[in-house]
């Protein structure tokens, strides 16, 4: 295998799971909630993947099991901004952190020393799952009632109100089908390892995020922002211990890369985009 | 003639007090008819229990004689009513067909085609036209209006309420949207206009029902009533309104000279103004909306940078100055969005009052603030305007958007202000508090104060103004010698017919 195929492989590996979480945020963040909670989702998901999928040897079940475990934090995130009218950046804090201790918590109590493989189904079918979920996603958005909705009630809650829509109802659903997709980020994170461990989304919630801001909450060049970030991810493995000009560059700083990318892009300097403007609003 | 609507005995209270008592309301089949009152009379909570956005706490509904209780706003659209809001329900971000469709989309997959064909043909019924698959945020304010009704027409709405459907539109075109309100009853719609203009009720509208303090007192025809009735049933007492003294100018206090301003799109939506107001006079500026009246205010008090052009306060050049000099040296703005520009929510009145006059004595004091200062200026503030508030040291938020427009207007008034610059500074007030207002911009122009005052209502302008500029495209005119308070001069220079 050529350094090129290999820098290509890498980047899909890497930049699926990117893609569905934001996918996910993308669903929640047009009817308005702001999600850095993905996160949180994310490794809930992972983590629960991991245990029943050990505990029952099924990867079916291991995979439902992740999705379930998705909606439910996703669904905290929904009861918490829209029930309780906490500050959306605020109660995503709270589930990643409950996340952290939660998953780190589960994983001592209840498989530390499991050294058995997660069951898991293949890779490229989630690969080929985030690439119709994008499809999809742009369809729905353009196309049909609920997309219209959702477009609506993320721009302007009150007067979607005023036309007889339900926004509550609408943010209730978009983060349901938020935390489908943020779970599955998840369930291929740990089966791309297949096991789980200590925060190993690392920060990934955050660069799906970051990527969906670039990606101007569009699905399509979301998907190209994160093939982005996951080409500078793959960029960092392959380039670690390379010397350029003679250079030493320490493993660290190799590592950063991809943060470093996210910081420029979020940063405005690959373009502004519009955020939808009832993000955040009761 | 059976009734479209009919309404009786409604009584709406929130907590222990009543919006609504026992209000009997009947519209019949084919009119338009208008519903007026004061601020607080109770119209838009009347128009909000027949469109089933509130249920009221006594009282039965009838449309079409056949008795109702809405659940929510869908069930009364589902029976045919529509309502358009006073800042309308049109959402920026989306085009206009979406905005059309939204809520009444019938299938799950949205045939653009189709409904582009539907939507030509209704918009042709009205002679109106559409890019559909433009954002709506382009859209002026008559242009989205008349989407508006075209959004009642796709929801096949028989009675229509549209809340107070001209207070952003130019004399021209509210008279455009009656005649097309009338084609509509013509049709056999119903409309129901709730309105605070009282020519337009006594120049277009078949009956008038009038509300005061929650209580109906009168339901006309409206051949057997005039404007000056109509006046006083709506307040209660007969209207005086001080009428504008001569003017009798006194040193120019702003000069404004080929003023260049960008806009928000970085277009040029200033293009030249050139104008001067002197102390004493209050000077009304008429405009359809967008058409530059935003940007010469901010370039005036100073948040939006003049590209080239001069201006001059009291003799001095500031140009360039920043605001809060402005400020000091005697500017005082009320605002155009008073809830988001004027006041911070979560602050107190007493900081509130304090905003943006902070850095004049009495409130400060060398390196101090002075608190007690601070307390008797806020409660001045409150005073003038009589603000209902339950305490200066509760937040902004608790109080009503009436009483909170009130407040900051009461506020531009303070500490001896020298230009004061209103942006529809009766927005949502009623008569009394819009007389209340102008005569104590009067009051201070009589103490050398000058006043610029912009509004959509071109009346409410003529009536309490001693002359009116007119802004059309980024440019600034002046009526010709004589025609200064000539109707129908002035709307034509609004729209940019001379």
């Amino acid at each position: 295998m050529t350094e090129v195929e290999q820098l290509l492989i890498n980047t899909i590996v890497l930049s699926a799971p990117l893609v569905l979480a934001a996918l996910g945020g993308l669903i929640s963040e047009r009817s308005g909630v702001i999600n850095i909670a993905l996160e949180g989702v994310m490794l809930t998901a992972a983590c629960i993947t991991a245990i029943v999928g050990v505990a029952t040897g099924s990867a079916v079940i291991g995979l439902a099991a992740g999705i379930g475990a998705g909606i439910v934090i996703s669904l905290l995130h929904a009861l918490f901004t829209q029930a309780f009218s906490i500050d959306h950046i605020v109660s995503g804090m709270a589930i990643n952190a409950l996340a952290i201790g939660g998953t780190n918590f589960m994983t001592k109590a209840l498989s530390e020393h499991s050294q058995e493989r997660v069951p898991v189904y293949p890779n490229w079918a989630y690969y080929t799952l985030a690439l119709a979920a994008t499809f999809w996603i742009g369809f729905y958005l353009k196309h049909t009632r609920g997309g219209l909705h959702l477009l609506a009630v993320g721009n302007d809650p009150d007067k979607s109100r005023q036309m007889g829509l339900d926004p509550i109802k609408v943010r209730y659903l978009a983060l349901v089908g938020s935390g489908v997709l943020a779970g599955l980020a998840g369930v291929l994170i740990v089966s791309n390892a297949q096991s789980f461990s200590d925060q190993m989304t690392a920060g990934r919630g955050f660069i799906a995020l970051a990527a969906l801001i670039l990606g101007g909450w569009r699905p399509w060049p979301a998907l190209g922002a994160c093939l982005l970030f996951g080409l500078f991810s793959a960029l960092q493995l392959q380039m670690q211990g390379t010397r350029i000009m003679g250079a030493d560059i320490p493993y660290d700083a190799w590592k950063a890369l991809p943060y470093l990318v996210t910081i420029i892009a979020l940063a405005g300097f690959l373009g502004r985009n519009r955020a939808p403007a009832g993000l955040g609003k009761p | 003639m059976t009734p479209a609507v009919r309404m009786t005995g409604i009584t709406h209270r929130f907590g222990a007090l009543a919006a609504l008592e026992d209000v009997d309301f009947e519209v019949a089949v084919g009119s338009v008819h208008a519903l007026v009152g004061e601020n607080g009379a109770g119209k838009t909570t009347l128009m909000r229990v027949l469109y089933g956005a509130l249920q009221p706490t006594e009282g039965a509904l009838f449309v079409d004689e056949i008795e109702r209780r809405w659940r929510n706003s869908a069930d009364a659209i589902s029976h045919h009513i529509g309502m358009v809001s006073q800042h309308y329900s049109i959402i920026h971000e989306l085009t206009c067909l979406q905005n059309l469709v939204l809520g009444a989309e019938g299938s799950f997959l949205l045939p653009a085609d189709e409904m582009k064909k539907r939507a030509d043909h209704l918009a042709a019924k009205m002679g109106f036209e559409f890019d559909w698959d433009a954002e709506a945020s382009g859209l002026s304010p008559s242009a989205a209006q008349k989407l508006e009704i075209v959004k009642l027409l796709w929801r096949d709405s028989r009675i229509m309420i549209l809340d107070e459907p001209t207070a952003m539109l130019s004399p021209v075109d509210s008279d455009a949207l009656y005649i097309s309100l009338k084609q509509l009853a013509s049709e056999g719609a119903t409309v129901i206009v709730v309105t605070h203009r009282i020519p337009e009720v006594v120049q277009h509208c078949e009956r008038v029902t009038i509300l005061r303090g929650g209580k109906k007192v009168a339901d006309l025809r409206v051949s057997e009533t005039s404007a000056e009735l109509l006046a006083e049933l709506i307040v209660g007492h007969a209207v005086t309104r001080p009428a504008p003294t001569a003017p009798n100018p006194g040193a120019a206090v702003i000069e404004a000279q080929d003023l260049v301003v960008r806009g928000a799109r970085k277009d040029h939506a200033l293009k030249g103004a050139t104008f001067t107001i002197h102390s004493g006079e209050v000077v009304g500026l008429a405009g359809v909306d967008g058409n530059g009246q935003r940007e010469l205010f901010h370039a005036l008090i100073g948040t939006l940078p003049i590209e080239s052009g001069r201006l001059v306060f009291a003799g001095d050049e500031i140009t360039t100055t920043r605001a809060c000099t402005r400020l000091m040296e005697g500017m005082r703005l009320i605002p155009e969005d008073r809830h988001e520009e004027g006041v911070i929510q979560d602050w107190s009145l007493v900081d509130n009052a304090t905003l943006g006059l902070q850095r004049i004595p009495p409130l400060t004091n060398g390196p101090w603030s002075d608190l007690v200062a601070r307390r008797s200026l806020a409660q001045r503030v409150a005073d003038r305007f009589k603000t209902k508030h339950s305490g200066l040291y509760k937040s902004m938020r608790s109080l009503s958007g009436g009483n909170q427009q009130r407040f900051v207007a009461a506020r531009a008034l303070e500490l001896d202000p020298k230009l004061i610059l209103a942006f529809q500074p009766t927005r949502g007030l009623d008569v009394d508090g819009t007389a209340q207002v102008y005569a104590e911009i009067r009051n201070a122009c009589r103490n050398g104060a000058a006043a610029l005052v912009a509004s959509f209502d071109l009346d409410e302008l003529l009536e309490n103004c001693d002359r009116t500029l007119v802004i059309n495209n980024g440019r600034v005119f002046e009526p010709l010698t004589g025609q200064e308070r000539d109707r129908q001069a002035i709307g034509q220079l609004m729209v940019g017919a001379k």
